[in-house]
């Protein structure tokens, strides 16, 4: 997997690339930049949401990165998907987003496939490091989550409904170094004048290996014992069912329709929540809203660089975003 | 596009996004993001200015821009790629500094709200005096690394900018520079300060000789410095060091005996320096060692070709090849105009390859740990390393803070936090409990603003109190300053007007202890009463700051008389934090300082008083979110361009006796440093002002002083 085939070619980078990567090099180190410019990407679903992942981690420096989309670009992903130009509705999200994405970065591989995810045997995710996956139904999550899981290739989903989203990750078991700072008293008395003794701190940097065992999308997804504030927990599920559904989000010219509750009803009813979460529904959900493309989409681009450069310690393994609050809240859920 | 298709945005928040004008304040790596979020939201009518342009290491998080764009406007260019994401908006950019006189009250007013994207503070305190001003929201944002934050600012309803103490830029004792440094950085500021000497705009705060006005007399210089150790002598050899260089044609030779040599020598022989310090030992041009600790030299080391560790021999030839060039680029400006000068930049090859030589150089004579030209120029540029996705995820929350906004529920733009992990409670992004109020001693925000100004009335020149105090400290753009009562004009912004009074000394002008200033400042529509208090200059200058500031009278009372248990405790935990930091400036400073006493009562003179500190922790317990939650504010990106333009000038008229008495300075130094560090409301001037960047994270204490 990544590591072996990262530890059998260490290329140099070229001059131009430590030119370009060089603020994000003095954050991350080399090490990191190295493990980025050998990573493959896929990436599932071309919106508003995708778009933003894609431009983070293309501009991050990756190996390559493909669109797999079967979707075509209608007028509502113009709210928020800012690679695939206007005059494009009707044709593929993928294809229509390529160019805007080369341009980005043109040091990185960014390929399109066209076809349906549904349509791609297992063995295709072999083909990367790591999968992200939008726009997908509940079944179509669990399916790519084994499929990732059983070629030990690194698992990631993420959603924008309107100004709500959410990402996930299922790395299997994913190693890592962390850097933990410490910080260390010295006393330091100077002869002849102890009772000026200063008292000093030395911080002392250690890069400690870690590992996190993961668990899949299709465990989280029945949780009793959530944390507090984690209500919009269930507006993801309320909207997760939706889709599984209806076959698709809900619509903004639906927004006055009752098809959106009634899918709220069944999961207040389900969890007693009484009216703990009607604020929540009454949020903007349609269509996918721009700066929340940028919130959850930033949070997932950092998670896949986080996670192929195998530093620092990831999310496990779901993120929320309260548009009500703007609390944006770590739950690790579905743990035995 | 979000606001044209209905049902998107709930109508009220669709009507106020299509309705409204905003301005967008950077264009840089919060800007680009912040600009696209918009357009894709359908704003219709938004303004962007910057003055920059674009560089190559913007382009891994600046996405507007592409390879084709390096050197173009970054206002330009982002509205060029913004129009292509949604062609039905309506964006004016200005190639333009916001500091300038076009864009006064009457332009701010014009907006609905105002979004801040910059990255130095100069122009963020100038942003938000504005929106006071024009009484127009302003959404203040700023990301370090991993990290970043986002807080509204309105008159009357939040916290300004100014509202709390910023950390004060970080500064080296003049003496540590000069003659004994210990740290790779003290190395590093020297050799910025030699570039000015010998090719930038020069500085006489900036010298880096111990001594010796003229070369020949290298000889005799040992002796003559015991002689005259108590006299000033900056001034003649300020003058000689750049006059000298290009008297010997900038020979590399010449310049590398006479700064790596015979300064040495100099230095060595003010012997009382080095009797507890490892003492300097001098290179000769002819013979400089090629080997480098730990490497050898025919093994090739893995890392970029910037990180790999120079030979004093390399050092050398990178010196001379530098010289080289720099020096014919400075020949070739002064050929079209003679005054001109170059500005020193970190992205400039030749600007960088003379610093890192130079450092080097110095590191080695002094036993200090050498360091590659990567680190270097991130240690010489301040650079804040800026990345894409932190700058996308503080960006959304700007406009999320916008919308509310323009549905005038400004209550909700609570500050809001990103953080680098997850919290206690497992927040990544962390907003605050509520708006942060107002500090009603604000100098800025207050009702009517004051504060009170200890100086020496019969030290210091009306113009130091112009650039040093008006314009550097309390960041003023064009001051107009008279003496309440008696309407006698001290400085006027009109030229011409009081130049007169530039060279005179306070007191001749009738300004002593207890005179009320009222000084003005047109553009920024602010006004602000100073009570004068005489405080007596320190016998040696440079040991304590020209002058003081404090909203707070009593915070001024000297505090000599302290006893020693009101010093922060290292015992308590909040405290400590105090000594942690500092220790980044002193750790170094091994050797035993033969005048520890000094040491002891300098640092209770500084001392933050008592009820601060104590304000700070009731803070830190009350208010819920404990300071792990508050990380830092200020900006993501590394540009320098005007930061030297602001760090060349303001003291250039300052003719401060302050060279002489190296030992008994350098003794006092690294507690002094720690504690300014960290001194509420007060500021200081007379050390080496080591420019940061103006990309200074917040720490955490000082944001948080007045959170309550």
């Amino acid at each position: 997997m990544m590591t072996e085939e990262m530890d059998g070619n260490i290329i140099e980078l070229t001059d131009a690339e430590a030119e370009l990567y060089d603020r994000q090099i003095r954050l991350w180190g080399l090490e990191s930049q190295k493990r980025l410019r050998a990573a493959k990407i896929l990436l599932i679903g071309l919106n508003g949401f995708g778009a933003e992942v894609a431009k983070n981690i293309i501009l991050a420096g990756v190996k390559s990165i493909t669109f797999l989309d079967n979707r075509e670009l209608s007028q509502l992903d113009l709210c928020a998907q800012f690679l695939a130009p206007k005059n494009a509705i009707g044709k593929n999200r993928a294809e229509a987003s390529l160019e805007r994405a080369q341009t980005l970065n043109p040091m990185v591989e960014v390929a399109v496939d066209t076809e349906s995810v549904d349509d791609k045997p297992d063995k295709f995710f072999e083909n990367f490091d790591v999968v992200c996956a939008s726009e997908c139904s509940l079944t179509q999550l669990k399916r790519i989550n084994r499929a990732c899981r059983k070629n030990g290739v690194k698992f990631f989903a993420g959603d924008v409904w309107g100004t709500f989203g959410y990402t996930f990750a299922d790395l299997g078991k994913h190693d890592f170094v962390e850097d933990v700072v410490q910080s260390k008293k010295i006393q330091s008395s100077e002869a002849g004048e102890p009772a000026l003794a200063k008292v000093k701190f030395e911080t002392i940097t250690t890069t400690v290996k870690k590992s996190i065992t993961f668990v899949p999308f299709e465990t989280i997804l029945d949780t009793c014992d959530l944390p507090r504030d984690g209500e919009p927990y269930y507006l993801l599920k309320i909207l997760l069912n939706y889709r599984e559904k209806h076959g698709h989000d809900p619509l903004p010219s639906e927004r006055d329709t009752d098809s959106l509750k009634k899918e709220a009803a069944v999961i207040i009813d389900k969890y007693k929540l009484g009216d703990k979460i009607d604020h929540l529904i009454c949020e903007n959900l349609y269509a996918q809203i721009s700066p929340v493309c940028a919130i959850v989409g930033g949070v997932m681009a950092q998670e896949i660089i986080k996670t192929v450069s195998q530093k620092q310690s990831p999310h496990n393994n779901l993120f929320l975003f309260n548009p009500d609050t703007m609390c944006g809240k770590i739950l690790c859920l579905g743990q035995k | 596009m979000a606001a044209s298709i209905s049902g998107v945005l709930d109508t009220d928040l669709q009507n106020a996004v299509l309705r409204s004008k905003v301005l967008v304040v950077g264009a840089g790596g919060i800007g680009c993001e912040v600009l696209k979020n918009l357009v894709m939201t359908g704003f219709t009518d938004i303004e962007i200015i910057d003055l920059d342009t674009i560089d190559v290491s913007n382009l891994n998080r600046q996405f507007l821009f592409h390879k084709q764009h390096v050197g173009k406007s970054k206002a330009a260019v982002a509205r060029e790629t913004a129009l292509k994401f949604n062609p039905d908006v309506k964006i004016t950019h200005y190639h333009d500094s916001i500091t300038t006189s076009d864009y006064g009250v009457s332009f701010f007013k014009k907006f609905n709200l105002v979004m801040n994207a910059l990255d130095n503070r100069a122009a963020r305190n100038h942003v938000n005096r504005m929106c006071l001003a024009s009484d127009i929201p302003l959404i203040e944002s700023g990301t370090a690394g991993y990290e970043g934050q986002v807080e509204l600012i309105k008159k009357g309803l939040s916290q300004c900018y100014e509202c709390t103490t910023k950390a004060p830029q970080k500064t080296y004792p003049g003496c540590t520079i000069r003659n004994t440094p210990s740290e790779p950085i003290h190395c590093i500021v020297w050799a910025k300060h030699l570039f000015n000497q010998l090719f930038g705009e020069e500085d006489p705060d900036q010298d880096v000789s111990p001594d010796t006005a003229d070369p020949e007399a290298a000889d005799t210089a040992g002796e003559g410095a015991l002689q005259t150790e108590s006299n000033d002598k900056g001034n003649v050899d300020r003058v000689s060091t750049r006059t000298w260089a290009q008297s010997s044609g900038y020979d590399a030779e010449k310049l590398f005996m006479k700064l790596f040599h015979d300064d040495i020598m100099y230095l060595l022989s003010m012997d009382n320096l080095w009797k507890k310090r490892r003492p300097p030992v001098p290179l000769i041009w002819t013979d400089l060692p090629d080997g480098v600790a730990g490497c050898s030299k025919d093994t090739v080391e893995p890392g970029l070709r910037d990180q790999r560790q120079w030979s004093i021999a390399e050092c050398g030839s990178v010196f001379a090849q530098s010289i080289k060039s720099l020096s014919k680029e400075l020949a070739e400006r002064q050929k079209k105009c003679p005054s001109d000068h170059l500005i020193w930049d970190k992205d400039d090859q030749s600007a960088m390859d003379f610093v890192a030589a130079c450092a080097n150089i110095r590191a080695y004579i002094f036993g200090i740990a050498q360091k590659n030209r990567f680190d270097i120029k991130s240690m010489a540029g301040n650079i804040i390393p800026a990345i894409a996705t932190t700058n996308a995820i503080i960006a959304g929350i700007v406009v999320l803070h916008a919308f509310r906004i323009l549905l005038d529920n400004l209550k909700a733009c609570r500050s809001v936090y990103l953080r680098s992990k997850p919290n206690h409670k497992n927040l990544l992004l962390v907003p605050e409990k509520s708006v942060n109020p107002p500090n009603p001693l604000c100098y800025v925000c207050a009702p009517t603003p004051q504060v009170t100004l200890a100086l020496d009335t019969t030290k210091m020149t009306v113009k130091e109190l112009e650039e040093t105090v008006l314009k550097t400290r309390l960041n003023m753009i064009a001051p107009d300053v008279m003496i309440d009562g008696k309407g006698i004009v001290v400085i006027s912004s009109e030229e011409g007007e009081t130049e007169a009074n530039n060279g005179r000394i306070l007191e001749q002008l009738g300004i002593r202890d207890g005179t009320i200033l009222k000084a003005d400042d047109f553009l920024q529509n602010y006004s602000l009463t100073i009570t004068i208090v005489q405080r007596e200059a320190p016998a040696v200058k440079g040991q304590t700051p020209d002058f003081l500031i404090a909203a707070d009278p009593e915070d001024l009372k000297p505090k000599e008389e302290d006893d020693g248990s009101k010093e922060p405790s290292t015992s308590n935990g909040k405290v400590e934090k105090f000594d942690q930091d500092a220790v980044v400036l002193v750790e170094t400073e091994v050797t035993p300082q033969s005048s520890d006493a000094d040491v002891s009562k300098k640092r209770k003179t500084v001392t933050p008083p008592p009820d601060v500190v104590n304000k700070k922790q009731r803070t830190e317990n009350s208010n819920g979110y404990e300071d792990d939650d508050i990380c830092i504010i200020e900006d993501s990106d590394s540009d320098m361009q005007c930061i030297y333009q602001k760090s060349v000038s303001p003291t250039k008229h300052t003719n401060k006796p302050s060279e002489t008495k190296y030992e008994t300075e350098a003794q006092v130094i690294p507690n002094k440093c720690m504690l300014q560090k960290h001194k509420p409301l007060l500021d200081e001037e007379c050390l080496i002002v080591y420019d940061e960047g103006d990309e200074t994270p917040i720490p955490p204490t000082v944001k948080q002083q007045r959170a309550e």
